[in-house]
């Protein structure tokens, strides 16, 4: 399952939609709005969410298959958020499901890490003057994806 | 023939726009629209130039300059993502 939404989600609820009897393991990744910094060092109040929705969909599929086909997963569910998020909001969430952990937890690494560098979403910072902020991709973040170069190439 | 040209995060606040629709009389080639861009504004050399940007026609990574643009045609610039 994958759905980009500008509503809030229940973990509860979601953790319902992908339980089944032959999951012995659920390995989750909830990404939140943190009270940061900006790169002029001015404290934001929240983040705005920009997405290109059809890209977005056909790119997240394709990391979805990728994890279903490289690990045994009996689910894979992505969420994620777009427009205004106020701090402490949920952005982002992926569940992974199988039968033994190991599978479980290094999807939803996997997911999450492509992700963050090859997804349609671009991140905003929000100021209390109603200021916008672009927020620029880490090297961090690139580096990551390293670990999984046999598998997205 | 129209080409939907679509705008995201730092190109679409510096252009002030998110998307044009353009008209050319005949079939042109991304390079083609690229240089045509250019020659009519400033910003456009600035995006082009942006290794870090990349051009997805249709959906579909450009990866060949040369490639044919259609009408009906939706070509998106993207920057660097930034989600999750």
């Amino acid at each position: 399952m994958i759905k980009i939404t500008n509503e809030s989600f229940d973990l509860e609820t979601e953790l319902k939609n992908v339980s089944s009897d032959t999951n012995g393991a659920y390995s989750f990744f909830l990404g939140t709005v943190r009270s940061d910094l900006s790169s002029s060092n001015k404290k934001i109040k929240g983040i705005y969410l920009e997405c290109y929705e059809e890209l977005a969909l056909v790119q997240l599929k394709k990391i979805r298959g990728k994890a279903l086909n490289n690990w045994k997963l009996n689910q894979c569910l992505i969420i994620h958020r777009i427009g205004k998020l106020d701090l402490g909001e949920k952005i982002v969430l992926v569940i992974t499901a199988s039968s033994h952990r190991a599978d479980a937890i290094e999807a939803c690494e996997f997911v999450i890490d492509n992700l963050k560098i090859d997804v349609a979403f671009w991140k905003f910072h929000l100021f209390d003057n109603d200021e916008k902020e672009i927020v620029l991709q880490k090297n961090f973040d690139n580096e990551k994806m390293l670990k999984w170069k046999d598998i997205i190439n | 023939m129209n080409i939907t040209l679509k705008y995201f995060s730092w190109i679409r606040v510096k252009l002030k726009k998110s998307h044009d629709l353009i008209e050319f009389n005949q079939t042109i080639s991304f390079k083609e629209l690229k240089n045509n861009l250019i020659s009519k504004d400033a910003i456009y050399q600035e995006i082009f130039e942006d290794k870090s940007v990349k051009f997805f026609l249709n959906l579909k990574e450009i990866d060949d300059e040369n490639q044919i643009l259609n009408n009906g045609d939706i070509l998106a610039f993207l920057p660097p993502v930034t989600g999750g």
